[in-house]
């Protein structure tokens, strides 16, 4: 562990800033936005590069006829807009095509083409601090992004902070809006009551965006997730033999919480700061492999009861992701402070908010058999996202990983939900199971409430092995 | 001399005029009476066909857009090549260039037309480890061939009265000259000056010239001509070094962007726009770095005659505190080579671009001039 880390410290003490990796043909894709009270208008211009234009011109022309007719361009239009992701204050908008024109196939094959779109979208009426964000992913592998915003014409709208990942392919801006005219001097009161508390103006906001990050952040919540299905379990030799107890459980899912916080934090404070920093590449390697390392150690103890370790090891990989966006912080020392404290505070908000909505069914099925097919399951998601991560990341290939963990992670709660309802019948059929002494139901008896102590609830008995790992606390009998 | 001979009674009359009109500022009438005087002096050198290519209606908005980066063969303009013209007009054309324009707009213009030359002979120089300075005449023999930049076919190209390129793409004489509207000392008209890596728009209205939007470039970067090295877009790299280096950490955090910046984002067709300026504010920096920053800004504005010129670094310098300044990139440049990050310098009036091109970041570069609330002098009507 020690000679990890101190590996992990001499590569960010090698730190890059950023990458700039140039293609020699790319597929340029610039995005100028422009928001209104309650409205966006967007004007987005596509060029691509000569090597590109072959795979473009293709996509476009789906019946290879040569000609771009206008319903082969409405349609690329739409899927170019189907590859945006756009929301305001979090709520996802629907982009409406309003124009879009396409070059000849001729002028395209010598990089001379302009794919123009505009579109528009309905913005949900609200004053106050507002976030706008726009995510494209149209054709990642061989395109180089732009993304602007102009200043915006109504003077009820001022623009306060933008921000944007390494390539430009993620955007988000920051802006107030006053409800108009009449009520200027509200605003302008509100402007300087704001000013005066500068320092702390920026946390609500810093906080909103930490949760966001954490919540759209599936690979942090995902490696967190896989690290937690194994702590309530104890190992025997090279298995995950049984639970501990229920203290040692809750303990150990507290730790493991806590040290991953420690670690991350600890890492966005410098990386914020920016007295770290590492590649952003390896640090999402790192992110997807530190995935793999969990959800392996899920399915076999690699490190059993020594979570925490690890939890702390590779949160402080996590907390250098966490730090990339959040370079757009003010000068003032205070005003950094506040913004480093206040995104803290909302990703540990978020990340408690899920830890705490899964936490009663992973006790609660921790203590019955049918959890190693649930730990399984888990595991195995897990395992083939960091995989897929990993391909991504480090090779530039193109999975659906992406498309797969967002698709869960959006039923989030309906799936929790739904663990925690199955979890409590399982556990109230075992309990009634148990009172009637109907041990032909053993499949679903809470092991705690069974008579064995050591009786491995999930491989069935077991003759101990020498090798009998102890967890820092002791173990305790299973109780409820 | 007939042209000494021409000046004398034109000097005779301006020292009448401004006699008879002396609230008239000074400077500044001069100048453009300056430039009408050379450009009537150009089109009275051309044929009745040659005029009629060359003048364009003051509010042919085709016109005033038909600008690019691209070469000429690739991308038509409009009015007159200078290829096409007699040597006598062609020298014409350039005296009144010479007058529009400072000696130094003029140096500059001149060594861009120079560096495509240079293309012409001897290609890009793309290649393994590229971008740097190249030694003596190793670069490999282009022949006039298009550069992998651009696709395989031959010339043409839609719009455009002009000649349509012929199938030549490269040298310093594929440049076209043409007006909108006629030459006046009092109404609003317009000279445009371009070809490959360069556009130049001048929109004069009495004393009033702007030089927006401007596009600015150069492949290669660097070159040798004469046994001298020549950087046509050598300074405004420089400088921008300079202002970098001059910056303390706190102030260099503001101004390093940590996002890449593929290419310019008001280049051509990008007229009239007002994006969310970045970067750090030059009230937050001390009079050494504000005074290289002005330098800096200097390069374009400057590229006008001295009146125009004075007038509009006046206004860049009364909006000092809100412009700013935004880096994207390597920070580390080599003595004698143009950087390969993008810059921006953005005030109320003002965007400046520095955007280096993917294929040979450090010798191929594109720059934009614009001020988005007088783009073609839009502020003095006319149309």
């Amino acid at each position: 562990m020690k000679t990890k880390l101190a590996a992990i410290s001499a590569l960010i003490s090698l730190a890059t800033p950023v990458l700039f990796a140039h293609r020699i043909d790319e597929y340029l894709q610039a995005i100028i936005v422009s928001a209104g009270p309650n409205n966006l208008q967007a004007s987005m211009r596509l060029i691509p590069g000569v090597a590109v234009s072959n795979s473009v011109i293709a996509a476009i022309d789906s019946n290879s006829d040569g000609v771009f007719s206008v319903s082969e361009q409405r349609a690329y239009a739409q899927k170019v807009l189907h590859d945006l992701s756009l929301s305001v204050d979090g709520e996802s908008l629907t982009p409406r095509l309003t124009a879009v024109s396409v070059p000849s196939a001729a002028e395209m094959k010598e990089g001379l083409g302009e794919i123009r779109i505009t579109f528009v979208a309905d913005l949900p009426s609200r004053r106050g601090q507002r976030a706008l964000v726009i995510e494209n992913h149209h054709e990642p592998r061989m395109s180089v992004y732009l993304m602007n915003c102009l200043v915006p014409q109504e003077s009820s709208i001022r623009i306060v902070a933008q921000n944007r990942n390494e390539n430009q392919s993620y955007y988000r801006v920051d802006y107030m809006q006053s409800s108009g005219e009449q009520d200027s001097w509200l605003t302008h009161w509100q402007t300087g009551l704001l000013s005066a508390m500068s320092p702390l103006s920026g946390v609500p906001s810093m906080f909103r965006l930490g949760m966001r990050h954490i919540a759209e952040g599936t690979d942090h919540l995902l490696f967190l997730l896989a690290l937690l299905l194994p702590a309530p379990l104890l190992a025997v030799g090279s298995r995950w033999a049984t639970h501990g107890s229920v203290r040692y459980s809750l303990m150990q899912i507290v730790r493991v919480v806590t040290a991953f916080t420690i670690g991350h934090s600890l890492t966005l404070a410098l990386g914020a700061s920016g007295l770290v920093s590492l590649a952003s590449r390896l640090v999402e390697v790192l992110i997807a492999f530190s995935i793999l390392v969990s959800a392996v150690h899920a399915l076999r103890p690699l490190f059993p009861g020594r979570e925490p370790m690890i939890a702390t090891f590779f949160g402080l990989v996590h907390g250098l992701a966490f730090a990339t966006t959040l370079q757009n912080l003010g000068v003032n020392p205070w005003q950094r402070i506040a913004g480093i404290l206040g995104f803290n505070l909302g990703i540990e908000s978020m990340q408690l908010l899920v830890v705490a909505s899964i936490l009663p069914s992973l006790l609660i099925l921790s203590r019955m058999p049918v959890y190693r097919f649930f730990r399984f399951a888990g595991a195995s998601f897990a395992g083939i996202a960091a995989l897929g991560w990993i391909a991504e990341r480090l090779l530039g290939v193109h999975t659906d990983v992406d498309a797969m963990v967002d698709g869960v992670a959006r039923h989030g709660v309906w799936l929790a939900a739904a663990l925690f309802a199955t979890s409590l019948i399982l556990w109230l059929n075992g309990q009634s199971a148990a009172v009637n002494g109907n041990h032909a139901n053993a499949f679903l008896n809470p092991a705690g409430l069974s008579a064995g102590k050591l009786v491995s609830p999930e491989c069935g008995p077991r003759r101990p092995r020498s090798a009998f790992v102890l967890p820092p606390s002791p173990m305790g009998e299973s109780k409820y | 001399m007939a042209i000494s001979n021409l000046r004398v009674p034109a000097r005779v009359g301006m020292t009448l005029a401004m006699a008879l009109v002396c609230l008239r500022p000074v400077a500044a009438q001069s100048s453009t009476e300056k430039v009408v005087h050379a450009a009537n002096k150009f089109l009275a050198s051309l044929s009745d066909d040659q005029k009629h290519k060359v003048l364009y209606a003051y509010n042919d908005e085709e016109q005033r857009a038909r600008w690019s980066n691209f070469p000429t063969g690739f991308v038509a303009r409009g009015g007159l090549r200078l290829k096409d013209l007699s040597e006598s007009q062609s020298a014409a054309a350039m005296d009144l260039m010479a007058v529009v324009l400072s000696p130094m707009g003029l140096e500059k213009v001149n060594q861009i037309r120079l560096a495509d030359d240079d293309f012409k002979t001897n290609g890009s120089k793309r290649g393994p480890g590229g971008g740097g300075p190249r030694g003596g005449n190793g670069g490999p023999p282009g022949g006039g061939g298009p550069p992998p930049q651009f696709g395989v076919r031959g010339p043409g190209g839609p719009g455009g009265r002009g000649p349509g390129g012929g199938g030549e793409m490269f040298g310093k004489d594929l440049y076209y000259i043409s007006f909108l509207g006629t030459p006046s000392t009092s109404a609003p008209w317009m000279l445009q000056f371009g070809g490959h890596h360069l556009a130049l728009n001048i929109t004069i209205a009495g004393s009033k010239g702007v030089l927006t939007p401007t596009l600015t470039g150069a492949q290669p970067a660097t070159f040798t001509f004469d046994g001298k090295t020549i950087r046509p877009i050598g300074r405004e790299s420089d400088k921008a070094v300079a202002l970098l280096r001059s910056l303390d950490d706190k102030q260099r955090q503001q101004a390093v962007l940590n996002y890449q910046v593929p290419d310019l984002i008001l280049g051509p067709g990008q007229d009239g726009k007002k994006i969310a300026p970045e970067g750090l504010k030059a009230s937050a920096m001390n009079a050494i770095q504000r005074r290289l920053l002005l330098d800096l800004i200097s390069e374009w504005a400057g590229i006008m005659n001295e009146s125009a010129a004075s007038a509009r670094m006046a206004e860049l310098k009364a909006d000092l505190n809100e412009t700013q300044f935004a880096w994207s990139g390597p920070t580390t440049a080599e003595p004698g080579v143009n950087i390969s990050a993008y810059y921006r310098i953005q005030g109320p009036h003002l965007v400046i671009e520095y955007a280096p091109q993917h294929d040979e970041p450090t010798n191929h570069v594109h720059t934009m001039y614009r001020d988005p609330t007088n783009d073609y002098g839009t502020q003095f009507g006319g149309k």
